[in-house]
């Protein structure tokens, strides 16, 4: 269909719908909602204060006598749905039953008439615990002697491939194999290795996990008010499953406003508790997390240990890789993970015939984690962009120069035996090196400061992660609605996909209007995560467009005795070609009731035209099992996007501290739908990754527990940490996908990939160190400087 | 003045021009008694310490963090909210440039964000980027970095000088 | 957060008597910004708060003969643009223009950065190389006491029943005086101080050091002054060499602990190298004198 260029809303920055409400306070989100509750009850919950122990007596009794506590649960309590809590007690928010697997895991929930109360009732529950040895430190967890995570006597597995005979602690293995890594290794001219870490991080969103369940006195079940990903795929389906006495028809989740998540909010962490408590009172709950529970209680990122060895020719040809890498999950019991999503990054960007993957997944003693803008990615790509510029260094090679030559390209199949479908790193590796003038010398200036440049790529998969549903109803008068349950983190989608169907209908975009998340009136869509959305979600949006578009068709040509071919819907108006009538609009095929001709099966005023779309990425290709032995399988993800980030960086020599200077983040977005919207995603994934690259990341004391679990001490970036306006630029490099919708992709996670070793090496050239572990804060860098002073 | 020997406070202020007096306990933050009495939901919390400056509002003239203030503290002020920036003519130039440069996705930074740019613009009509980073580091945003924020800060300061 | 009664005094008497009255449940309200967040914490739970905030006189600051006075009540952002802090003065202006954020410094007081006595306060160390005397008000009336002893460990202060600070007395200085401030923390003001260090150095005609102040902050459980390490700068024209070992001699002198913000070893270093460079700003401002 040829595209009507006034209604073409591809690639224009389309205002953000919500921008009006948020801008003026309107905006409701959830605990903005509470005061149209009455009779609420407020949680607050007893945290351990231990990394691991036995949970030998709690005592409530107290606490239960206080006037204003309602109702106070823990884990040996017979309505907590212990059998459908597959992660122990972990993401669910649960009371521990009988271990304490990390510092800050719930211990007694308390439901009060305010706040204030619980809080005092806090202070009247006795427990008694019994500290066993714990382990923090990824490292350390994964070797064979390790104080184990959870007591074996719990009987409960520590990953999802059974015991594992690296050690106790040890989730479960992935190994990746092509070509043969060993015979490559000796033919290669210059071998490089290094082991990278980094620290455990959390998303720190600005709005806490909040919930509000309304209890329904007619039928009792529960509305669900919450800012947790995933009304229909995550809350409503854990809820059901969690508890059995809901049946799905008595659940209803809305999801209003989302201040934030960036992975946080995909699991449940208070949703769960709040129904309980809502089932056992019959009364409405609010649960907000404090600040410091943001921290200690609800998931944190998984850090990547990796060890990685390149294998090179002289003129630079990586002939093997080898790498072994460690997700550090935390107290994440009996999960999925293996290796395989961190490891997912460290072999898609380069283009390497022999390829040796040993991926795990080690548990210890912390909150457990969950995906934070990457998947893990940032985490053990640090290891290879790091490396990568050691291999230039020893083979003297310039490192633009080697990275394009070794990069994996569109067309071409990666070590997973995919297809490449989408890719310009090597254009966004250019733009950056000449942006940030690379290849220039930096200009020093007397005093402690050094300066030095350094780039980097970054590539991340899509994880398929299930299916998006649209609806879109073409109401009777002409007016369109998309009712959607996609996730608004505030990545602007809701204004992403009204540009699609604006396109599709070729109408003005205010015409559109989108109803969204809330599943009582919007269909299914699994959760917002691995930057799916646009593309999942679009494909489903022009699905159902196409659906109501063709039943459009259908109706004007019965009304007007031609072939639904003969008709095209645009303008708000059926065209008719062949017929007297040229046009007729959209509200005009809709009948009027009529009185005396009761019976109308066509278009009746009143009731809508639906279109229905479904979407559901990537065939269901298994991903282990027989056949996959060799970890390849030919689509194991999506697509792929690809990121660049150019940096010019000061550091002082005196105190260790890294100033940026100057940055440009760009990355391939498919066919940007918005481009504002996309700048949006690479400035704050940016300036997100200068902060865990630089400053923020969780420490553990001697006992196990987080010693900064707020704002003051947890140093997210402020604006003094991002570079001035005209130092800071970005660049959109559109890379059409050919099954995105309108050839969109998703863009916003790729971004934060290459900051922290563009970083890492423009310190190198500034002061000559190799730093190996993120964040690069101040006292590690000031060690480095001194122990290559001292010729360490 | 010996206000209260009582659990409750008689205590008078206005809010964007609207005067209330109530009767009010006294532990009471400003934040609650505008969230939960006066129900204006439009200033948001992020954390409990004035860390974030999600909370942020005008009162006599000054941005403060009033998730930390007691509402004893508020006795005779004059307190401007986010829902007292937008006139009879529209928008504040500072929430229309917030809308027209994307300096908004999540949004729950945006009131508090804006207020602080208020009270920065207010204060210095010619403010510099410079200047307005360091008068806005104590307001967090996760999801945009700045960039946009300040842009938008810097074309309603531009607005607003030439519409003098 | 919950307390009793909340009584907003408008004169001394009145303030210390209430104060005197309810002893250990009362605590006085200045700016509010870190007792209303240790009270939400749950770290402090008085029964009584007396708002200090209808004393308008608490807040003056005023200069006089033999000296400024700055009243306990003054708004940190107040001080940090007051133009009378001038000459070795402005090192208080410093202190205070490095608290926290604009909305913080907005509401906070000099005071109540004071009596919440944590050994990182960035105002703390700059009155204290200026030899600040706290003026303190209780049910006997007035009491002075050099702002160097009013410390007792983290959050306890040399305030008895029914007193409260009233402000602080800072001297002239004759020509030849500098003093320097430097807070040193990774985001800048929005941390809270790694550590701080402050000196003031006196000079004569020579530029020959007569007289010398260095304190440093978040180092001990009170903000410390170093008398021993003073001593060495007496006698002497400052050099590079010597505002190094200077440097040196603090960072041996005091006993970091490790927390969130850093660990002992890291303190240590940051101390040579702060004490350095602010014996440096503070020697180059009193030489030009």
């Amino acid at each position: 269909m040829a595209v009507d260029q006034d209604y073409n809303y591809i690639g224009k920055s389309v205002p953000r719908i919500d921008s009006y409400e948020k801008a003026t306070g309107k905006a409701m989100f959830i605990d903005d909602l509470k005061h149209q509750f009455k009779d609420l009850l407020h949680i607050r919950v007893l945290r351990s204060p231990h990394a691991h122990a036995k949970l030998v007596k709690v005592d409530i009794d107290k606490a239960l006598a206080l006037p204003g506590v309602e109702t106070i649960a823990v884990g040996t309590d017979p309505d907590i749905p212990w059998a459908y809590i597959p992660y122990v007690s972990s993401y669910y928010g649960n009371p521990a039953r009988d271990e304490i697997v990390w510092a800050g895991q719930a211990v007694a929930i308390v439901c009060a008439e305010s706040v204030d109360i619980a809080d005092d009732a806090l202070d009247l529950i006795e427990v008694e615990y019994e500290p066993l040895p714990f382990v923090t430190d990824s490292v350390e967890a994964m070797r064979k002697d390790s104080a184990p995570v959870i007591g074996p006597e719990t009987g409960i597995p520590v990953g999802y491939q059974g015991p594992q005979e690296e050690g106790p602690n040890v989730l479960g293995s992935y190994k990746l194999t092509v070509g043969d890594v060993k015979a490559a290794f000796a033919e290669a001219d210059v071998i490089v290795e290094g082991t990278y870490n980094n620290d455990k991080k959390s998303a720190s969103q600005i709005e806490k996990n909040s919930v509000i369940v309304e209890y329904n006195h007619q039928d009792d079940g529960v509305t669900i008010y919450s800012n947790c990903c995933g009304a229909h795929g995550v809350v409503k389906t854990k809820i059901c499953t969690m508890f059995p006495q809901l049946p799905e028809s008595k659940v209803r989740v809305i999801q209003p406003f989302q201040g934030g998540s960036f992975g946080n909010r995909l699991f449940p962490t208070i949703e769960p508790m709040a129904v309980l408590m809502s089932l056992r009172t019959k009364r409405n709950i609010s649960y907000v997390l404090s600040r410091k529970e943001m921290y200690t209680s609800s998931p944190s990122n998984w850090p990547a240990w990796t060890h990685v060895k390149l294998g090179a020719k002289k003129d630079g040809t990586i002939v093997a890789e080898e790498f072994k890498t460690v997700e550090h999950t935390g107290a994440s019991m009996n999960n999925v993970y293996d290796g395989r999503l961190s490891g997912s990054g460290l072999v898609c960007v380069y283009d390497v015939p022999n390829v040796f993957l040993d991926g795990y997944a080690v548990a210890t003693n912390t909150m457990p984690c969950a995906p934070y803008r990457g998947l893990g990615c940032p985490e053990s790509e640090w290891a290879m962009e790091n490396i990568i510029d050691v291999l230039a260094e020893k083979l003297g090679m310039d490192p633009v120069e080697l990275r394009l030559k070794n990069l994996v390209r569109v067309g071409e199949h990666n070590p997973y035996g995919e297809k490449l479908t989408s890719c310009s790193v090597a254009s966004l590796l250019k733009i950056v090196a000449d942006e940030i003038k690379f290849h220039e010398p930096c200009e020093q200036r007397p005093g402690p400061w050094r300066r030095g440049r350094g780039v980097a790529i970054g590539g991340k998969q899509n994880t398929p992660l299930g299916r998006s549903e649209a609806d879109v109803l073409v109401h009777s008068d002409g007016s369109i609605e998309l009712l959607l349950s996609v996730d608004e983190q505030g990545m602007g989608v809701q204004t992403t996909l009204q540009q699609m169907a604006a396109t599709e209908f070729q109408v003005p975009i205010e015409t559109i209007k989108i109803t969204r998340n809330d599943t009582g009136r919007t269909p299914f869509d699994n959760f917002g995560a691995s930057s799916r959305t646009t593309y999942t979600a679009g494909n489903a949006v022009l699905i159902a467009c196409a659906d109501a578009i063709e039943q459009l068709k259908e109706a004007a040509g019965r009304k007007l005795g031609v072939a639904a071919r003969q008709v095209t819907i645009k303008h708000g108006k059926a065209y008719i070609v062949g017929s007297h009538i040229e046009e007729i609009s959209i509200a005009d095929l809709f009948e009027p009731f009529s009185f005396f001709a009761q019976q109308n099966w066509g278009l009746q005023k009143g009731t809508p035209v639906r279109g229905r779309g479904v979407y559901c990425p990537a065939p269901a290709v298994p991903w282990s099992g027989p056949g996959h032995e060799d970890g390849r399988t030919p689509r194991m993800w999506n697509w792929y996007q690809y990121s660049a980030t150019g940096v010019e960086v000061e550091v002082n020599v005196e105190t260790g501290q890294i100033r940026i200077l100057r940055i440009v983040g760009t990355a391939d977005t498919g066919n940007p739908i918005n481009p504002k919207l996309v700048e949006g995603q690479i400035d704050g994934g940016v300036v997100m990754a200068v902060g865990f690259s630089v400053f923020d990341g969780h420490m553990y004391d001697e006992n196990g527990v987080l010693m900064n679990p707020n704002f003051v001490d947890y140093r997210v970036p402020t604006v003094l940490e991002t570079p001035l306006s005209k130092h800071f630029k970005r660049a959109i490099c559109p890379d059409p996908l050919s099954d995105g919708p309108y050839k969109a992709k998703g863009m916003a996670e790729s971004i934060t990939i290459p900051v922290g070793p563009a970083i890492a090496i423009a310190v190198n050239r500034a002061v000559g160190i190799r730093p190996t572990v993120m964040p690069m804060t101040a006292e590690r860098i000031l060690k480095l400087i001194k122990e290559k002073e001292a010729g360490l | 003045m010996r206000t209260a020997e009582a659990v409750t406070i008689n205590i008078s202020f206005t809010v964007n021009g609207s005067p209330y007096t109530i009767d009010i306990e006294p532990y009471k933050t400003v934040l609650e008694v505008l969230r939960d009495d006066l129900r204006l939901t439009g200033t948001k919390q992020g954390c409990e310490d004035g860390n974030c400056g999600a909370c942020t509002i005008i009162m006599n003239g000054k941005a403060v963090k009033c998730c930390s203030i007691l509402i004893g503290q508020a006795r005779d002020a004059k307190i401007l909210t986010i829902e007292g920036l937008e006139g009879e003519d529209g928008l504040h130039p500072l929430q229309q440039a917030f809308i027209d440069h994307f300096a908004i996705q999540c949004g729950f930074c945006t009131p508090g964000m804006i207020m602080m740019a208020k009270a920065v613009l207010d204060e210095n009509p010619h403010a510099t980027e410079e200047d307005i980073r360091e008068a806005m580091h104590g307001n967090l945003c996760r999801c945009t970095g700045y960039v946009k924020i300040i842009e938008a800060v810097e074309a309603a300061r531009d607005h607003i000088l030439a519409g003098r | 957060m919950r307390f009793d009664y909340f009584f907003e005094p408008t004169s001394a008497d009145e303030c210390t008597q209430l104060l005197n009255e309810y002893g250990p449940d009362a605590k006085p309200l200045a700016g509010g910004t870190d007792l209303v967040v240790k009270m939400r914490n749950r770290l402090l739970k008085p029964k009584v708060l007396v708002s200090l905030n209808q004393m308008p006189e608490l807040g003056r600051v005023y200069k006089y003969d033999d000296g400024i006075k700055i009243g306990a009540m003054a708004r940190l952002m107040d001080v940090s643009r007051s133009p009378l802090l001038t000459g070795p003065w402005e090192v208080v202006k410093r202190g205070a223009g490095h608290v926290s954020s604009t909305q913080v410094r907005n509401i906070a007081t000099i005071g109540g950065n004071t009596c919440n006595a944590s050994p990182s306060a960035d105002t703390i160390p700059g009155m204290m190389v200026l030899d600040a005397v706290a003026t303190i008000r209780g049910p006997q009336g007035e009491r002075e006491m050099p702002l160097e002893h009013f410390f007792k460990g983290p959050g306890l202060t040399a305030l008895e029943r029914g007193e409260f600070l009233q402000g602080f007395t800072i001297r002239n200085f004759p020509n030849g005086n500098g003093a320097a401030y430097k807070k040193y923390a990774i985001r800048g003001d929005t941390d809270i101080a790694i550590i701080g260090v402050a000196a003031r150095l006196q000079v004569d005609a020579d530029n020959v050091i007569t007289d010398a102040r260095l304190v440093v902050g978040a180092v001990a459980p009170v903000p410390l002054r170093i008398p021993d390490v003073e001593k060495l700068l007496i006698g002497q024209a400052l050099t590079d060499e010597l505002a190094v070992s200077v440097g040196e001699a603090a960072g041996e002198w005091i006993k970091p602990i490790s927390d969130a913000r850093a660990t002992a070893g890291y303190r240590r270093e940051m101390v040579r190298v702060w004490t350095k460079h602010v014996l440096k700003e503070a020697y180059g401002k009193a030489v030009q004198k």
